[in-house]
């Protein structure tokens, strides 16, 4: 008669929770919608970056002439300057006067290796200017060398653009898009996880569930299968955005990206575990949809407010605000990933403030999850937080 | 055996369950009534493990219930609950699954469970789609299909439809045809006298009347006597000794006799009267067998 029945372990029952709460989800067309809409949004702010940064970065220079003796010395300069520039070999002068009146070329260079070289531009233009006189300049003092018969053994310069100042910038606001999206997720799998055991109790199934398993059981089954759901979002959102962000060449220092990204990545975790918690122990208090709203206000207010603060502190990254609030929990994980982006966070800091998150949701699942026990059978009305506290299973 | 064994619980100064005890064997169906508030869901969720008496215990063979041996118990609450955008045939499969079925065996008893208690072709359905009976038939298989070893339902005829009732029936006399102690709660005392092996009454957190709904009726029987007298003058019956007019429709008349009264005086005077059509002790219905039982209590107190 118990053929084919055996008692499940208690990873297995939170395993059957997980896999149903991940399942039912991703069946749920407004998810579904609402995913597809964040990913549309973040190819739009790559398409449009994409849009802005290609005009002023590339470059075509028509040369007169035999360009190869230059075009080295313009590649170099233009390495330097940070601009893709492609070199057109132009026949004469009025060829080059009128490719650049056509606007097929942004400028062109007349008599490039000769005693007066020219350069024809449509207006001014500080950036080519410098770059052609640099050039120019360059193959000059390199030919005349060569003629002098002086074989100069020049050191090979290593460039070190200096733009840490740059690439700090775009970290932060790396940091600052990843932030607004890990308050967008958080809130929303909080919530998740709040609907889904207010419905299990407006349903009264729970007490059916119950029969079953411990309350701790279905709690971390929700809260775990809505969590890998969440991971598993974030993680191709970040895969997007640093894929397209890398292949587009849209940032500097890839390295700094993909390290902001993980530390969102990481703190969303941390932050996520924390609300869906909270969320989980104030939606057990009340037993119909209607009444949801008034009981997350607190927890949603906490949210909300790490996430402005947050904000905030990506402007002012070393101030006071950022470094207390990044070591305060539920404040850490928007503000730290912000703080380590600009990099003024040490790493003894970043060390203390996810210490510090860990023990804060080892406090709020255990306290989440005893209100969560001693609400979830009380289908009448609301709950007493207090009540709750004390009941646990009466 | 299943065994319910002196169980005690108060709410504040509530006293829900003052003792409650009863057995069932296995293979047989115990019917638990009660009027509301009396106690018999206070009952139930103390041997799911929903609530905690204050004192005794319910065993299974033996054993006080925990976690593991509930697993093995069906069970359907009092207050129904499904998650209501999950399909039928999903549902069942998870529930035959928290309680440790495998996936293909669960698959499998969802299937036949949703099929024999009329809703396969619903399978495919989201639960708040159905007909609330139909959801009730989902309910039922869902404490149905882990196969279990007891099975303990609060009101599970509530709410369905004759057919529905039949349906039921018949799935819980399999059921104990199988060794499965069943133990349900129920209102409908017609259903229960019909299905029951036996019978516990409970009133004010105790129970009042248990037994055999035969033992039940014997230890009520010997009072009513109908006597069908159709030329009788009215009151024909009201100066005999010993006995009381309840009931007088043309004829048709119900006795109660006071112990130590002749029945066969009874019969003599009735003969008096003309043709005798029907003369017979009347069998007392479980209607008021219960109200007897839940009606007597307080004058016992009294006296």
């Amino acid at each position: 008669m118990t053929a084919g029945t055996r008692p499940p372990s208690s990873a297995a029952m939170v395993r059957l929770v997980a896999a149903r709460e991940a399942s039912s989800r991703l069946r749920d067309k407004n998810f579904l919608i609402g995913s597809i809409v964040i990913v549309v949004v973040l190819v739009g702010i790559m398409a449009f970056q994409i849009a802005a940064s290609s005009g002023s970065e590339q470059a075509r220079l028509g040369v007169v002439g035999e360009p190869a003796e230059v075009e080295p010395a313009l590649q170099s300069q233009a390495d330097v300057l940070g601009i893709d520039l492609s070199v057109v070999r132009l026949d004469d002068d009025a060829a080059a006067r009128a490719a650049v009146e056509a606007e097929d070329v942004d400028a062109a260079l007349l008599d490039p290796a000769g005693p007066r070289p020219e350069l024809l531009l449509p207006g001014s233009d500080a950036q080519l200017e410098a770059l052609v006189g640099g050039a120019v300049t360059n193959a000059s003092i390199g030919g005349q060398l060569a003629a002098a018969g002086v074989q100069l053994d020049v050191p090979e310069l290593a460039v070190t653009p200096l733009e840490q100042d740059e690439g700090g910038d775009q970290a932060a606001a790396v940091a600052l898009i990843s932030v607004g999206l890990l308050y967008g997720l958080l809130i929303m799998f909080a919530q998740f996880v709040a609907q889904g055991v207010v419905e299990e109790k407006s349903s009264r199934v729970v007490e059916l569930l119950l029969s079953t398993m411990k309350p701790w059981q279905l709690l971390a089954g929700k809260i775990i299968g809505l969590g890998v759901l969440g991971l598993g979002q974030i993680a191709i959102i970040a895969a997007l955005g640093v894929g397209g962000a890398l292949a587009f060449d849209l940032v500097d220092v890839p390295g700094d990206l993909v390290g902001t990204v993980l530390a969102v990545v990481a703190w969303f975790l941390l932050g996520y575990a924390f609300y869906a918690a909270l969320f989980a122990g104030a939606a057990s208090l009340v037993s119909r949809q209607e009444d949801l709203g008034s009981v997350l206000t607190p927890t949603s207010m906490l949210l909300i407010a790490a996430f402005v603060v947050s904000i905030q502190a990506s402007a002012d990254p070393g101030g006071g605000l950022a470094t207390v609030t990044g070591f305060l929990p539920g404040f850490a994980p928007m503000v730290m990933p912000v703080r380590m982006a600009a990099g003024e966070a040490a790493a003894w800091e970043v060390g203390l403030a996810a210490l510090l998150m860990l023990v804060a949701i080892a406090l709020v699942v255990r306290l989440g999850g005893r209100v969560y026990a001693g609400a979830l059978l009380r289908t009448s009305g609301r709950v007493k937080l207090r009540e709750a506290m004390r009941a646990e299973h009466a | 055996m299943l065994e319910f064994d002196g169980l005690h619980k108060s709410y504040g100064a509530n006293h829900v369950l003052d003792g409650v005890g009863f057995a069932v064997a296995p293979g047989s169906m115990f019917g638990f009534c009660g009027s509301n508030g009396a106690g018999k869901t206070t009952t139930m969720r103390i041997a799911m493990g929903l609530a905690r008496a204050d004192a005794g215990e319910v065993r299974w063979g033996g054993t006080p219930l925990d976690d593991d041996v509930r697993r093995r118990i069906g069970y359907m609450p009092e207050e129904r609950g499904l998650y209501p955008k999950m399909r039928v045939g999903e549902q069942l499969a998870y529930f035959a699954r928290l309680h440790g079925l495998d996936a293909k065996a669960a698959a499998r008893a969802s299937d036949e469970w949703a099929e024999r208690l009329g809703v396969g072709a619903r399978r495919k359905d989201p639960v708040e789609k159905l007909s609330l009976g139909n959801q009730q038939r989902v309910q039922l298989a869902a404490a149905l299909v882990s196969r279990p070893e007891v099975l303990i339902l609060d009101e599970p005829f509530s709410g369905l439809d004759p057919v529905g009732v039949d349906a039921l029936a018949e799935a819980l006399l399999d059921q104990c045809r199988q060794g499965v102690p069943v133990v349900f709660s129920s209102h409908q005392l017609d259903l229960v006298e019909r299905l029951c092996d036996s019978v516990g009454i409970l009133a004010r957190g105790r129970i009042v009347a248990s037994g055999t709904v035969t033992d039940l009726r014997r230890r009520e029987a010997g009072r009513l006597l109908r006597v069908v007298v159709p030329e009788a003058r009215p009151g024909w019956a009201a100066a005999l000794p010993g006995v009381r007019t309840v009931s007088e429709q043309a004829g048709d008349t119900l006795l109660e006799l006071l112990p130590g009264t002749d029945d066969q005086a009874v019969l003599a005077a009735a003969l008096r009267t003309g043709p005798v059509r029907h003369f017979a002790w009347r069998e007392p219905t479980l209607v008021e067998l219960f109200r007897e039982a839940v009606a007597d209590e307080p004058t016992e107190v009294a006296a």
